[in-house]
């Protein structure tokens, strides 16, 4: 302001403009975008006691844990909308260049007919998994309470999507080098009834259902995420080159480059949380409570992946690594 | 190239619907947040969202959009339009990036919303896609303005005015927020993407595109021809939703919430769309009149829209037809009298020149809203500008928020759309902005309008002093005419010419 009380220009936004450096393309369009976390305002502009107002009011402002300034929030990646479809672009590129050079060497008819039953019981009925992964993440980018995070569930989601659409697309390619395997056809059924699978659609059933957003991102990605990531990508996977299906193999360690990613933000806002004891005894007592549910899940999921024994035991190490990794 | 086309496995992508057992259906979809008075999942199995896109397909073409749109700004970065462009249009941009770009951001949220309670694995999908363009338009409309805030403490606003209450703002908060952010997702896809979009802001952002492209704002018009891409995409989400709605027996209910959208989104392009195409838009630069444009891309296209899909045209299609004709006029001469209120300079457009375009486009113009020109046209020509400022407020309408206003001259009958609910009175500017209150009275009964909360005691001291601070403008960003009154030398040389 100068003396005469009028506003000057500034070099970037008035809220961005009392720090000493010149702040970065991620800054300039990432921070403090939501309208809904106005202090003394309900948080949407009608009546306040309208049923979505109450409910941002109970499961995000009246959340478990709490932190005063989530707008501090950076993701660790600092992706915007068009770093995010550059980078995912290329890695689209790379795999359904997997498709294709494996589709050319006939990669599906020369598998082990026992390994396709199994891939029409364990692989791609994945794609229910996956898509409630996409939802999941949704819920969460609608109800974070700053926009560095929400831009970074946003992402998430459609990562999410595309594994479901990975498994979609060889869904198709299984079905028409096998056409009788069930391919496009059992995935339902197997994913609402085979024992496999009951442990992690329990899994996500609860999770979709947790409402208080920091319990469910808790529940997303420290304990579901990691638990499907370390069985049903990295265990699978890993089972699949056993059985000489590298593109398998392949495509999930292609997908577990965004998983790794999930966990870089996620740990920067468990780090960010557990500056309050109070919020690290909370994450602690949901920690007891949807870990064995995750455990369970593994442990159904690789039970069931051919000449594996030591999967189930693998994965839930890797779990335990990963929550570590993020501080919890 | 992949092996298989996408319409190889693209129902497979869609098929992901599973019967919950852990839970039940309306515990992991809540009639509330999933809508359409939880209509089951099996109902849901003929959706057909019309344009489909892959995952991958999206990311690509996104890719190569953002590329085309942020290379032309970078090529045109030294360019002088800026420095050159008219000062209409200027207040044109601030006008846009300040009303929009957050909200749109805000839309990505109401996509979330479908994308996780919509029940419909297709539109949960296209929906999950509609939610990464509304943070791309959210991101690129901060990242395009960030540049000239440098130049013009207003443009801060591109980012600031939604932290505001505004009044503006408040009524594009209460407009987008009852529209698209506060319902469940299938009313929020009748709402935002066929109400809002399929019908208003996917044939304006054609319009505003060509106008930016007509006054040689490349760098603009090729961002919003970019977003109108999108748009043209996920705007396609609703459609499908009605003939799901029809086919189930509740085409009351989806006619009723198109109608209350339509309505809405049409109060808030009277305030945003109708001034900047009939006074900021420089003159030589006008391709159309802002009727002339709603009736032949908002009316005519939508109509058929509407009617395609089996919907009717809302009851007060006439007043709507009425409206185009006058509503922005005042809007217009509110928003510039009111000046010091928002973030950009409103352009007065009511040179000579100007006006003779207004008579022609609009006969009766100048027995109406000219007349109330023509006494601040003469105030600012013998030097009274404290006359051409406002010492009173508004009415304003308790659903749009806009002021309310009719057409002055003999025909002049302003009134008030009173209603009394639960013993408290409210004030609408039509009929439709009434009914809307009445068909669903819970969602808006609490809400107070910057007139309620300034007779409140909310906003001190109660004065435009205390009302400018409490809308958070202060001087440096306050708007005031575009032209600095150089139009009015215009119209004093006319007058000289006419008397000599």
């Amino acid at each position: 302001m100068t003396d005469t009380g009028v506003l000057q220009p500034l070099k970037t936004w008035s809220h961005l403009a009392g720090r000493r450096r010149k702040p970065s393309e991620y800054e300039i369009v990432s921070t403090n975008l939501l309208y809904n976390t106005r202090p003394d305002a309900p948080p949407y502009e009608v009546d306040p006691g309208v049923f979505m107002n109450r409910w941002y009011i109970e499961h995000r402002d009246g959340s478990g844990l709490q932190h005063a300034d989530w707008n501090s929030f950076r993701d660790p990646d600092e992706l915007v909308y068009r770093t995010y479809t550059m980078l995912q672009d290329g890695q689209e590129t790379y795999v359904f260049g997997l498709f294709d050079q494996f589709d050319e060497r006939e990669h599906d008819e020369a598998l082990d007919p026992a390994w396709v039953e199994q891939l029409a019981v364990l692989y791609t009925p994945a794609r229910y998994l996956f898509h409630a992964l996409q939802m999941a993440s949704a819920y969460l980018q609608q109800m974070s309470p700053a926009s560095t995070i929400t831009n970074c569930c946003a992402f998430q989601a459609a990562d999410s999507m595309r594994w479901m659409s990975h498994t979609a697309y060889r869904t198709k390619e299984l079905q028409l080098t096998y056409p009788d395997a069930g391919f496009g056809t059992g995935e339902r059924e197997i994913w609402e009834q085979h024992p496999a699978w009951q442990g992690f659609r329990e899994l996500i059933e609860r999770a979709l259902t947790t409402w208080d957003w920091t319990e469910a991102f808790v529940a997303l990605n420290l304990v579901v995420k990691p638990a499907v990531e370390e069985a049903v990508l990295r265990q699978l996977g890993n089972a699949a080159r056993h059985q000489g299906d590298m593109l398998l193999g392949m495509l999930t360690d292609a997908q577990l480059v965004d998983a790794d990613r999930h966990r870089r933000w996620a740990g920067v806002l468990v780090k960010m949380v557990s500056e309050d004891p109070a919020n690290v005894a909370q994450l602690a007592s949901w920690l007891d409570v949807w870990v064995p549910r995750a455990d369970a899940a593994i442990a159904a999921f690789c039970a069931a992946l051919p000449d594996s024994p030591d999967a189930a035991a693998t994965a839930t190490a890797a779990t335990r690594d990963v929550r570590r990794t993020l501080g919890v | 190239m992949a092996t298989l086309g996408r319409l190889d496995w693209y129902d497979i992508a869609r098929a992901t619907n599973w019967t919950p057992s852990y839970v039940t259906e309306d515990e992991l979809y809540p009639p509330e947040l999933s809508g359409a008075d939880g209509l089951r999942m099996e109902a849901w199995e003929s959706y057909d969202e019309p344009y489909k896109q892959t995952y991958s397909e999206y990311v690509k073409v996104q890719r190569e959009k953002d590329a085309g749109a942020y290379s032309v700004k970078a090529a045109l970065e030294r360019s002088n339009m800026y420095a050159n462009a008219d000062a209409g249009w200027i207040s044109v941009m601030k006008a846009h990036y300040g009303a929009i770009a957050r909200g749109e951001y805000s839309a990505s949220t109401a996509e979330a919303r479908m994308a996780r309670f919509g029940k419909a694995p297709g539109m949960r999908n296209m929906a999950t896609l509609g939610m990464m363009d509304e943070i791309r338009h959210g991101q690129i409309q901060l990242f395009f303005p960030h540049e000239l805030c440098g130049k013009d403490r207003q443009f801060d606003w591109a980012h600031k005015a939604f932290d505001t209450n505004e009044w503006g703002i408040i009524a594009a908060r209460h407009i987008f927020d009852d529209m698209f952010t506060t319902r469940g997702a299938a009313e929020t896809a009748l709402m935002l993407t066929f109400a809002f979009e399929t019908g208003f802001t996917n044939m304006q952002f054609l319009g505003l595109a060509a106008d930016a492209a007509e006054v040689g704002d490349w760098t603009f018009s090729s961002l919003i021809s970019s977003i109108q891409t999108d748009e043209s995409r996920h705007a396609q989400i609703g459609a499908p939703l009605v003939t799901v709605l029809i086919e189930n027996g509740r085409k009351a209910e989806a006619q009723q919430i198109v109608d209350v959208g339509i309505w809405r989104a049409w109060r808030l392009f009277s305030v945003l769309t109708g001034p900047i195409m009939d006074y900021y838009t420089p003159l030589e630069h006008r391709k159309q009149s802002f009727k002339e444009f709603m009736q032949e891309w908002i009316v005519t296209q939508f109509e058929r829209s509407l009617l395609d899909i089996g919907l009717e045209r809302p009851w007060y299609w006439d007043e709507f037809m009425a409206q185009i004709d006058t509503q922005h006029h005042g809007q217009h001469l509110g928003v510039w009298f009111w000046r010091p209120t928002v973030w950009w300079n409103p352009a007065a457009g009511v040179s000579p020149d100007e006006r003779d375009w207004l008579e022609e486009k609009y006969p009766g113009w100048n027995a109406s809203w000219g007349k109330c020109w023509d006494v601040i046209t003469d105030n600012l020509l013998e030097g009274r500008i404290e006359l051409t400022y406002p010492e009173t407020l508004p009415v304003i309408c308790n659903m749009c928020q806009l002021p309310i206003n009719t057409t002055p001259g003999p025909a002049w009958q302003v009134r008030d759309y009173a209603h009394t609910h639960e013993g408290r009175t409210y004030h609408f500017c039509s009929d439709p902005c009434r009914w809307c209150f009445q068909v669903e009275p819970a969602r808006y009964a609490g809400h107070l309008s910057l007139i309620d909360r300034f007779l409140a005691g909310m906003i001190q001291p109660m004065d435009l002093s205390g009302g400018l601070a409490y809308m958070g403008l202060a001087p440096g960003e306050i708007g005031d005419d575009a032209h600095a009154y150089a139009w009015v030398e215009k119209v004093r040389a006319a007058r000289e010419r006419l008397a000599s």
